[in-house]
């Protein structure tokens, strides 16, 4: 294990300048470039306002609309980590037919392109709660205080939910399809579009507890919006989660590394 | 430490799908009510390979189509994994396989410069030494700055010959490498592989080409359906690989 740290560490550069080439070939030929990453979260952001807001309760665009970005910033990367990451193995492989790189070194290429992407998100949702809610108790400095190391989890979370979706896409090709449509019913099984109060009033609320979007959205979310840190139990459920899935991650890629190659 | 490689009792096992994919409906009715139409092949590709080359030492490996020439050399690269058996390689390995593979199509000749060197080791500080050398010996000039999806097959070649050769290897193996691009640049690149065999201190060269292997070998290796048939000096292994030839052998190592 402690090998193939450092053997990452010493090949940084190699999925560094990957991840950097990722990001300029996907908008290369665009006018806006990487103002698309900021314009997808506004655009349904706008959408969600118009056509959602009521169910928000007061209706206001100003709480409504840092509320949308912020649930969007967190569905879309843990979404991006799945259904981009089940391919993560299948684009790199002349790589890994050629080097003996730990496969983690092509999962870090994956999650730092949707990493900068949520990064890019949320500051946007903290700007706009700032901008937007002068009047509240939320400062941004306190805001990123909060959200700073939740953040830090919710990276390491995607790290996990990209290798064990890339391994399982190895294996079984239908992953990729499999996560597309899951994460289509989950969107509306998360509080993104409506409050989490909403699925408490009809007893669901267990299905935001049990839901990892939901544990993030918590830890995330709340503190951009309220400026308040969230409770300890909502970090340990975010801390707990992150620790099971980056363990289990760890396993599936040991136990199917060596395999791997003669099933791409 | 001396560059050594020691391989012990080895043997690589894989199973691969004839159509090489699964869906979910070929996941559920596998062994359910009727035999699969994707069936697995097992393949044995190794099989109790033995091998010590030690420091000094240039072995070739030959061997018909099939034979585990390839798979015997990433093994020794570390891109297969034994299924049992030991290995141990010391020394900074360099391989030389397909190099046509591994390229960034979107990203123009420079930035696949970085690419690959970086892939091979190399530090940006390194690589910032050595880019210069490396498109001064591709000869590609301005067509550096474009995609290399707008290259020719000749002009990835020149590029992937002169990113791979541009390595201090300690440990230097090569799959077929030998030829590359045209008339001009293969005279370049011939003696760009002479220089690089001279500065490794331990060589495996995989080829078809039996009077290479006799002139650059101090030793040879007859790989036949995943096992060593025979090994020793190169003029007596090649006599008898000759003799055999010409009485048919299957393909593969199943």
């Amino acid at each position: 294990m402690r090998g193939q740290l450092a053997t990452v560490w010493n090949y940084r550069h190699f999925w560094l300048s990957l991840a950097g080439m990722d990001l300029r070939v996907r908008y290369r030929r665009s006018i806006l470039g990487i103002g698309w990453s900021l314009l997808n979260p506004i655009v349904m952001t706008v959408v969600f306002c118009i056509a959602f807001a009521s169910w928000l309760g007061n209706g206001d665009w100003r709480s409504a609309a840092p509320f949308y970005l912020c649930g969007l910033a967190v569905w879309e990367f843990i979404k991006h980590s799945a259904v981009q990451g089940s391919l993560t193995f299948a684009r790199n492989e002349s790589y890994i037919r050629q080097s003996p790189l730990p496969l983690v070194v092509y999962t870090l290429r994956t999650v730092l392109g949707t990493s900068l992407h949520c990064a890019i998100s949320l500051v946007v949702a903290i700007a706009a709660a700032a901008i937007l809610n002068r009047d509240s108790h939320a400062t941004p400095f306190l805001a990123m205080g909060a959200v700073l190391p939740a953040a830090i989890l919710l990276a390491l979370f995607g790290w996990a939910v990209t290798t064990l979706f890339a391994a399982a896409n190895v294996f079984f090709h239908d992953t990729q399809h499999l996560a597309e449509v899951g994460f289509g019913i989950g969107f509306f099984l998360t509080p993104i579009i409506y409050p989490k109060e909403r699925l408490i009033e009809r007893g669901l609320g267990f299905v935001s507890d049990f839901n990892p979007a939901g544990i993030f959205l918590d830890v995330i979310r709340d503190p951009i919006l309220t400026g308040q840190v969230p409770s300890m139990v909502s970090f340990e459920r975010s801390f707990g989660l992150t620790i099971v899935a980056v363990a289990l991650a760890l396993v599936v890629l040991s136990r199917c590394e060596r395999r791997v190659i003669f099933h791409l | 430490m001396p560059a050594e490689i020691d391989l012990q009792d080895v043997h690589l096992k894989f199973r691969v799908r004839q159509a090489n994919r699964l869906s979910l409906k070929e996941y559920l009715v596998r062994g359910l009510f009727r035999s699969s139409a994707n069936p697995v092949m097992d393949v044995h590709a190794l099989r109790g390979v033995t091998l010590h080359v030690t420091e000094g030492e240039r072995l070739g490996i030959i061997g018909h189509n099939g034979a585990g020439k390839s798979t015997l050399l990433k093994v020794i690269a570390g891109v297969y994994a034994p299924t049992s058996g030991h290995r141990r390689v010391t020394g900074r390995v360099c391989s030389l396989f397909d190099i046509m593979i591994g390229f960034e199509m979107e990203a123009s000749g420079w930035d696949n410069i970085r690419f690959r060197g970086y892939l091979q080791g190399e530090t940006p500080r390194t690589i910032r030494e050595k880019i210069d050398d490396i498109a001064a010996f591709s000869e590609l000039g301005r067509f550096l700055d474009m995609p290399l999806k707008y290259y020719s097959s000749g002009m990835l070649v020149r590029l992937a010959f002169s990113i791979a050769s541009a390595t201090e290897p300690e440990v230097l193996l090569i799959d077929e490498a030998l030829g590359a691009g045209d008339k001009n640049f293969r005279a370049k690149a011939r003696e760009r592989m002479a220089g690089l065999m001279q500065s490794a201190r331990l060589m495996v060269l995989i080829s078809h080409d039996l009077k290479a292997i006799s002139e650059l070998c101090t030793s040879v290796v007859w790989m036949q359906q995943g096992q060593i048939r025979m090994c020793g000096a190169p003029a007596a292994v090649i006599e008898e690989y000759g003799e055999a030839m010409t009485a048919r052998s299957p393909v593969g190592a199943v």
